[in-house]
């Protein structure tokens, strides 16, 4: 589990904070030149008060910017300089105790001004560190939060999954406990049915009706077998043997075992098939089966033939935590699926084809093993008409679901 | 002659598997219903074949077939199970065997029954 990342908190760089007393020998420097200044425009003015006042600009500034011990110098160099332009003026001094007090007084004001914007600048800079301390506390309790409640998501998600998982094993469960009460209480009597008509076979039939009558009674066994084998492989998937494959291959072997039937619907077979693929870990048989169930469907939707696709590719970020995988599209040009149907195509026995020509059992095994391949398979429409099935195959597989 | 027991605990397939072998004239079938008293009727019997349902009542194949192991005589008989619970998938191939004898899915062909009994007879 990662920690939430620290919020970076606001704070002077350190090579300004290095700069700090340069910058304030530099401003309480510049002050002092402005008093000069000042107490010259004072002496060539006549040492009049309104200009006296203008002292005050640098004290202001000194002891806002550079801090109250360069305020108070600048205060007292004020005071000074003052005296001196007084001095320097050359007017008569009546009471020299008078000029005393009068730089003392003024000497006082500059150094209660210079305290007083000290005093406010150092108010106002505690209240700015305040801010910025509080500002960087709620941001990080605000990354905190969302960092929790990312994992809150998290958490509950990998609950949904595993919930998923245990009502889809108990599910499985409960078809495979049926699955063999039913083979067992249906292939019984089948058993005797078969051998019972086994046995009228053997011996010469009298008419020919009575022959039909008599491989009908066989097909009907057969028939009812292979449903039942097709829900035992649906429910108890006998362990995968797996060998590295080519998925091209298997296709190419799939569209063998269709091959009357392409012809005989005049369904063009495009085949994009990626040369590059890796070899994949998978059961032949089983995934021979998968295809041959697609392309079946796909095949069942062109009654009037069309263009059956298969698309091979190997994509770096297709697959579960976007590993990478191997994908393979089969695509018809069929009517498509209705929207409302697609939730449930994956069911057993969900079928919209008449009694006898589907079981609905055919994208329930694809599923399934996919499943047990921990690869995927998603099936949707085409934006321009006909059904697409995407096969992901991932190329590092997630241990199947138990 | 070859001799074949066929041990199942419904008399319907019993039956009709005894009809249909004996019609080939090639075998003298004989059928047990119980199946704890089969090894009793195996030693009677003394079958060169035996087939032999699974899942049975108060026995089932397997233990069936390990009495029958134990019993003198009867150890080198060999013994093709019967089963309903797995579909036809399973049994092809060389690995579908329980304990090193073959099995069969039912409801099973006739042909195929024959081709598997003469199979173990041969050799
Ligand atoms: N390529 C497709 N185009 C249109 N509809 C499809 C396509 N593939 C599947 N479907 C729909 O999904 C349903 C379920 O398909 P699924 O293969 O599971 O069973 P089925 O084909 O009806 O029977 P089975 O495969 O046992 O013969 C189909 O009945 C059909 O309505
Ligand atoms: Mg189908």
């Amino acid at each position: 589990m990662d920690s939430p990342s620290a919020q970076p908190v606001p704070q002077d760089p350190p090579q300004q904070r290095r700069s700090a007393p340069q910058r304030r020998v530099a401003i309480t420097a510049a002050c002092l030149g402005l008093v000069v200044v000042v107490a010259v425009v004072d002496y060539l003015t006549g040492v009049d008060l309104s200009v006296s006042l203008l002292y005050l600009v640098p004290v202001c500034w000194c002891s806002w910017s550079a801090g109250r011990r360069a305020g108070v110098l600048v205060a007292a160099a004020s005071a000074e300089a003052w005296l001196t332009a007084v001095l320097l003026d050359g007017a008569p001094i009546q009471h020299p105790w008078v000029l005393v007090c009068n730089t003392l007084t003024l000497g006082g004001i500059f150094t209660l001004v210079a305290t007083l914007m000290a005093t406010l600048q150092g108010t106002q800079a505690v209240l700015e560190a305040k801010v910025v301390t509080r500002t960087a506390k709620l941001g990080r309790e605000v990354a905190e939060r969302r960092w929790a409640e990312a994992q809150l998501r998290q958490a509950h998600a990998e609950l949904q999954r595993t919930q998923m998982q245990l009502i889809e094993a108990a599910k499985m469960e409960a078809v495979g406990r049926l699955a063999a009460g039913v083979a067992h209480e249906v292939k019984n009597p089948l058993m005797t049915l078969g051998m019972g008509t086994d046995y009228f076979l053997q011996r010469r039939a009298s008419s020919s009706d009575e022959a039909t009558l008599l491989q009908d009674m066989k097909d009907a066994v057969h028939r009812a077998t292979g449903i039942i084998d097709l829900m035992l492989d649906f429910s108890k998937p006998r362990p995968l043997r797996l060998a590295p494959e080519d998925l091209n291959a298997i296709a190419e072997s799939a569209l063998g075992l269709l091959r009357l039937q392409l012809l005989k619907q005049h369904i063009e077979v495009r085949r994009l098939l990626d040369p590059a693929l890796p070899q994949l870990p998978l059961d032949r048989t089983r995934i021979e089966h998968v295809l041959v169930n697609l392309f079946t469907n796909a095949v069942q939707a062109m009654p009037e033939g069309g263009t059956l696709t298969v698309r091979s590719a190997f994509q770096q970020a297709a697959g579960t935590d976007d590993s990478p995988a191997v994908i393979l599209e089969v695509e018809d040009s069929g009517p498509g699926i209705p929207h409302e149907h697609l939730p449930k195509v994956f069911e057993p026995f969900y079928t919209t084809k008449p009694p006898g020509q589907g079981t609905g059992l055919g994208l329930a095994i694809v599923h399934r093993i996919l499943q047990i391949h921990g690869g995927s398979i998603a099936l949707g429409n085409r934006p321009d008409g006909g059904a697409r099935a995407t096969l992901t195959f991932n190329l590092h597989p997630q241990p199947p679901p138990p | 002659m070859k001799r074949i027991l066929i041990i199942d605990d419904e008399a319907s397939i019993t039956r009709s598997v005894k009809l249909n072998l004996e019609a080939l004239g090639a075998y003298e079938v004989y059928q047990e219903n119980d199946p704890r008293t089969a090894v009793h009727t195996a030693r009677e019997v003394r079958p060169d074949l035996i087939l032999l349902d699974v899942m049975m009542p108060d026995l089932d194949g397997g233990e069936v077939a390990a009495e029958l192991q134990k019993t003198p005589g009867l150890q080198h008989v060999p013994i093709i199970f019967l089963t309903a619970i797995v579909s036809n998938e399973e049994t092809q191939g060389r690995e579908a065997s329980i304990g090193g004898h073959d099995f069969l899915a039912k409801p099973v062909d006739l042909d195929v029954l024959v081709n598997t009994i003469e199979s173990h007879l041969e050799d």
